[in-house]
C-alpha cells in the first residue's frame, strides 16, 4: 500500500474520533443519573455542600461548554480527572490497559492455535462424529456465557483440584519490576522464571474462557473456507498430479482457506474487548474492562469518554489491519 | 476417559499444585472493590475507607460494637455545644518514623473542611464534617474543633477522617499522596496493584490503636493483603480453595456452602442499612393511606427475611435500625391479607388495582417475592428493573419535578448509625432521599430541633415521636435491617466484622 493510503486511512480516523466523542458525550449527558448524587450516596449534605463538589467536579457549566473544553483538552493529551481516583484519566487507564491487551492476545493465540487445526480437521472429515462433534462444540462455545462457563472452570481448576489460581494476574508473593506492564513479557525480561509461570498460571482460566466464544467462531470460518478451497480445480489438479494428500492440504488448500479466518479473526480481536468485561470481574484481572463498566454506573464521565474513544481507536486500527492483511494475503484485493 | 479428558488433567499435573509462595502469617481478605485512592480527604467510598483505614488511624474510632472511643487523641472534651477538644496522645509515629504532632491533626482537618484546601479544589468529605467553622492547636498537644452551631454527630462521624502527616503532603501534594501513604496505622503499605491486590506489613513502632480496644500493640499477622475481587461467586471459591480468608458480601444463598465447607464459617452483624418500599404519595393510589395500609397489611416480613434473606435480617417497623440512636418499638402493621382486601375496598378498588414496583436488578428476586404478597391482596404489582442512578434520578426529586412512578423497593444506609444521616434525608420535606415525597411539618419540626439538640434524652424522645408519626402516616413499607454476611476461615482468630462494614484487621491472628 503506499504512503498516500496509509495517510488517507489515518485521515479518515478524525471524523470517526470526532463522532464518537460527540456520541459518547451526548449519551452520558442524556441518561439519567447525577455523578454527585451518587458520590454523595446515602448521607445528609446542605445545598451549599452539594454545590461546591458539583463545582470540584466541573459539572456547574453548561453541557455545550463542556464538551468543547473536553474536545480541546483532548486534543492535547489530557482527558481530565476521573471523578473517583482524583488523578488524570489518561493515567488511571495506562495502568489498566496492559493487563486487557495481555489478555486479550493470549486469548486470541488460544483461540488461533486451536480453532485452525480443528476446523480443518472438520473440513477433511466432513459428516464424520468428529466433525458432528465439531459442530456442536462450536455451538456450545458461541452460546455458553463467560460468567457461567469461568466460574465452573474456577470450580473445577481452583476450588476442585487446587491446580490453578481463582483470579487475579500474579500472586501477591511474585515480586513484580515494570518494563513494559506486560507481566509475561516483564518476567522473562528479568529473568524471573518462577513469576513469569505464576503469570502464565493466573493466565490460563480467563484466557480459555474469553477465547472461547472466538475458537468457535474460527473454527467455523477455517470449516466453511476449507470445505470450500477443497473443491476448487486447482487442489483437484494437484491430487490428480499425484502430490501426496498432506502436502495438497496444507501447502496449496490451507494457505487459502486461511484467508477468511485471518482478517474474521483480527476483527473480532475487538469484540474480545468487550468479553474482557465480564471476563476480568468474574476473574478479579485488573483490566480496563472491569474499569469501564464500574465507572459507567457511577457515571464516572471522563473516565468513560475516554476509554470509549481508546476503544473507538483500537477498533478502527483493528479493522484497518485486517484490511492490509487482506491486501497482503490474497493479492488480487486492493485497497 | 477421552483423549481430551486426559489430554486436561496431564496438562494440570503438569502445571502442578498452586504454590502461594505465602509466609505463614499473611493473611489476605477477599474483598469487593479497589480503593479509588490511598489519600484519605479524597474519595467518597466506603471500601476506600476500609483499606485506608488499615494504614491510618483516626482521632476516634469504632469498636466492632459501634461504640465511639479515642484512638490517636488521648481524650474529647466536649467545652461548650459547638466546641470539642481533642488531647492528642503522645509518642505515636508515622510510618516514615517522625512524630506525629497536634499540627498533623489540625492540618488534616483543615485539608477536609476548608474550601479549596486541597491545592485549590476542595475534599470531597467535607460534608462528613457537618458544619466546622475552625480548627485550631491549643496549648501544643491539643487539638480544637469550633462549630457554627451545634452538631451532636460530630463524635460519631469523626471515626471518618484519619490523620495525615503534614510533611508527608506538603512534600508530595495530592498527586503523591494518592498513590502513597505516611499513616500511624497498624499496616504499611508494600505494593498496591491496581485493581488487583493492595500488600500491606506490619508497621513495627505502631503505638498500638485505641487503648480501649484490647489487645494494645503492634498487629499479630506479618502482612495483610486486600484481594479485588468483584463477583462474589468468585470471592465464594477463593474462599473454598484456600487462597484468601476472610471475604465480605457473601451472598445469603452461598452460607450453607461456606459453613458445610471443612475449614470455613459464616459470621455475621447487625449492619445498618434500612431497606424499604416507598409508595409515591404524589401518585395515583399511594395518596390514600387506606391503600397504603393495605399494602403493609399484605407483606409478611418474616416470611420473606426467612425464605431470601436465610434468616439473617432484622424486622423494622420505621426507618431507623434496631441498633440505632432513639431507636424503639413501634406498632406494627402485621400479615393480612383479608384485611388489605378490605381496606382497599374501603379505598375505592374492590377489584384491586395494578402498579410497578421499580428496582436495581441486584434486588429484583427480593423485589418479585414482594410483589406476589402485594398481588395476592389485590395490588397486583409488576417488578421494573432499573440501573441505580437512573432510579436514583427518577425518585430523589427533591421537590424539583413531579413524582412519577409507584413504588419503588430500595435502601438507605446509616454507617453513623445515628438518625440525623438516615431519618433526615428520608422523611424531611422534599430532602434528597425523600423518595415517597412525603411532607409533614410536624416531622420537620421534630428532625430539625433534634438535629442540634445535645440533651441526650431529650434528643431520644424527638426521634421517638417523629418515629411514632411516620409509622402512622406510612409513607414506606418499612422492611428490615439485614445482617453483613462474612466468609472466614478457621485459620482466623481474633476478628470480628464490624456493623460499619469496615475491616479492622489489627487484631486478627492466624493459626
Amino acid at each position: 500500500m503506499s504512503l498516500g493510503k496509509l495517510i488517507e486511512r489515518l485521515l479518515q480516523l478524525v471524523p470517526v474520533l470526532l463522532g464518537v466523542s460527540l456520541i459518547v458525550f451526548v449519551m452520558m449527558a442524556l441518561t439519567p443519573g447525577d455523578p454527585v448524587q451518587i458520590m454523595i450516596g446515602d448521607q445528609n449534605i446542605t445545598p451549599e455542600q452539594e454545590d461546591a463538589l458539583r463545582r470540584g467536579l466541573g459539572l456547574d457549566r453548561p453541557i455545550v461548554e463542556r464538551f468543547f473544553v473536553f474536545l480541546g483538552n483532548a486534543m492535547q493529551g489530557d482527558f481530565g480527572q476521573s471523578f473517583y481516583h482524583r488523578r488524570p484519566v489518561a493515567d488511571v487507564i495506562a495502568e489498566r490497559l496492559p493487563a486487557t491487551i495481555e489478555l486479550s492476545l493470549v486469548a486470541l493465540i488460544v483461540a488461533l492455535v486451536t480453532a485452525i487445526p480443528l476446523g480443518v480437521l472438520a473440513a477433511i472429515r466432513k459428516n464424520s462424529i468428529f466433525d458432528k462433534l465439531a459442530t456442536v462444540g462450536s455451538l456450545l462455545g458461541v452460546s455458553l456465557p463467560g460468567f457461567w462457563f469461568g466460574i465452573l472452570l474456577i470450580m473445577l481448576f481452583a476450588v476442585q483440584w487446587h491446580i490453578l489460581p481463582v483470579s487475579g494476574r500474579i500472586g501477591y508473593s511474585s515480586e513484580i519490576e515494570t518494563i513494559t506492564g506486560f507481566l509475561l513479557i516483564d518476567t522473562l525480561l528479568r529473568g524471573n522464571l518462577p513469576a513469569f509461570w505464576d503469570a502464565v498460571k493466573h493466565l490460563i482460566l480467563p484466557a480459555v474462557t474469553l477465547g472461547l466464544p472466538m475458537t468457535a467462531i474460527l473454527m467455523r470460518v477455517t470449516r466453511t473456507s476449507m470445505l470450500e478451497v477443497l473443491r476448487q480445480d486447482y487442489v483437484t489438479f494437484a491430487d490428480a498430479k499425484g502430490l501426496s494428500r498432506r502436502r495438497v492440504l496444507f501447502r496449496h488448500a490451507l494457505k487459502n482457506a486461511l484467508i477468511p479466518t485471518v482478517s474474521v479473526a483480527a476483527i473480532e480481536t475487538g469484540s474480545l474487548l468487550g468479553g474482557n468485561m465480564i471476563v476480568e470481574t468474574v476473574f478479579g484481572w485488573p483490566g480496563l474492562g472491569r474499569l469501564v463498566v464500574e465507572s459507567i454506573f457511577l457515571r464516572n464521565y471522563p473516565l468513560v469518554q475516554a476509554a470509549v474513544l481508546l476503544y473507538a481507536v483500537i477498533y478502527v486500527g483493528l479493522n484497518f489491519f485486517a484490511d492490509i492483511l487482506y491486501t497482503i494475503l490474497n493479492p488480487r484485493v486492493k485497497l | 476417559m477421552t483423549t481430551l479428558q486426559r489430554l486436561l488433567l496431564a496438562s494440570a499435573m503438569a502445571l502442578g499444585p498452586v504454590a502461594t509462595g505465602a509466609h505463614a502469617a499473611d493473611l489476605v481478605v477477599g474483598f469487593t472493590l479497589d480503593a479509588d485512592t490511598l489519600d484519605p480527604a479524597n474519595h467518597r467510598k466506603r471500601e476506600t475507607e476500609t483499606i485506608i483505614r488499615n494504614m491510618y488511624d483516626g482521632l476516634l474510632t469504632r469498636d466492632a460494637n459501634m461504640v465511639v472511643v479515642p484512638e490517636i487523641a488521648e481524650s474529647m472534651t466536649q467545652i461548650s455545644p459547638t466546641v470539642y477538644d481533642f488531647k492528642i496522645r503522645p509518642g505515636i509515629k508515622f510510618h516514615d518514623g517522625t512524630a506525629m504532632t497536634a499540627e498533623d491533626v489540625k492540618f488534616t482537618l483543615d485539608r477536609v473542611t476548608v474550601e479549596n484546601a486541597m491545592e485549590g479544589t476542595t475534599s470531597p468529605r467535607q460534608s462528613l464534617m457537618g458544619p466546622v467553622a475552625s480548627v485550631e492547636v491549643v496549648g501544643g498537644d491539643t487539638v480544637r474543633i469550633t462549630l457554627k452551631e451545634p452538631w451532636p454527630i460530630l463524635p460519631a462521624m469523626l471515626p471518618n477522617q484519619q490523620i495525615v502527616s503534614k510533611a508527608f503532603v506538603e512534600a508530595n501534594g495530592s498527586a503523591g499522596i494518592a498513590t502513597a501513604e505516611n499513616g500511624t496505622g497498624p499496616f504499611k503499605l508494600v505494593e498496591w496493584r491496581k485493581g488487583e491486590s493492595v500488600i500491606l506489613e506490619r508497621f513495627a513502632d505502631y503505638y498500638g490503636g485505641a487503648s480501649d480496644i484490647p489487645p494494645v500493640g503492634p498487629a499479630c499477622v506479618d502482612r495483610v493483603i486486600f484481594k479485588i475481587i468483584p463477583e462474589s461467586a468468585s470471592r465464594v471459591a477463593a474462599l473454598l480453595a484456600g487462597d484468601v480468608h476472610i471475604i465480605n458480601e457473601l451472598p445469603a444463598f452461598s452460607i450453607a456452602q461456606v459453613n458445610a465447607n471443612n475449614g470455613t464459617h459464616v459470621m455475621t452483624v447487625n449492619g445498618t442499612r434500612s431497606f424499604f418500599v416507598a409508595m409515591n404519595l404524589e401518585g395515583e393510589y399511594f395518596d390514600d393511606p387506606l391503600v397504603r395500609q393495605a399494602a403493609a397489611h399484605a407483606i409478611d416480613k418474616n416470611l420473606l427475611i426467612d425464605k431470601i434473606l436465610g434468616g439473617n435480617a432484622a424486622p423494622i417497623n420505621g426507618i431507623l435500625s434496631p441498633d440505632a440512636f432513639g431507636a424503639s418499638e413501634l406498632p406494627s402493621y402485621g400479615y393480612d391479607p383479608e384485611l388489605a382486601k378490605k381496606l382497599l375496598a374501603d379505598a375505592g378498588f374492590p377489584n384491586g388495582i395494578d402498579i410497578v414496583m421499580d428496582t436495581e436488578g441486584a434486588f429484583k428476586d427480593t423485589a418479585e417475592a414482594i410483589a406476589s404478597l402485594l398481588t395476592k391482596a389485590g395490588i397486583r404489582t409488576t417488578v421494573a428493573v432499573g440501573e441505580s442512578a437512573q432510579l436514583t434520578a427518577k425518585w430523589r426529586v427533591q421537590g424539583k419535578a413531579p413524582k412519577t412512578g409507584d413504588m419503588y423497593f430500595s435502601s438507605w444506609g446509616n454507617g453513623s448509625l445515628d438518625p440525623f444521616d438516615i431519618f433526615t434525608p428520608t422523611h424531611r420535606t422534599n430532602d434528597r432521599g425523600n423518595s415517597a415525597g412525603y411532607a409533614n411539618p410536624a416531622v420537620d419540626a421534630l428532625l430539625d430541633a433534634a438535629a442540634t439538640e445535645l440533651d441526650v434524652a431529650k434528643r431520644a424522645g424527638m426521634y421517638r415521636e417523629a418515629e411514632l408519626l411516620i409509622n402512622a402516616d406510612l409513607p414506606y413499607l418499612y422492611l428490615w435491617v439485614p445482617q453483613d454476611i462474612y466468609g472466614v476461615s478457621d485459620r482466623v482468630t481474633g476478628w470480628q466484622p464490624s456493623a460499619d462494614s469496615r475491616i479492622n484487621l489489627h487484631d486478627a491472628c492466624l493459626k
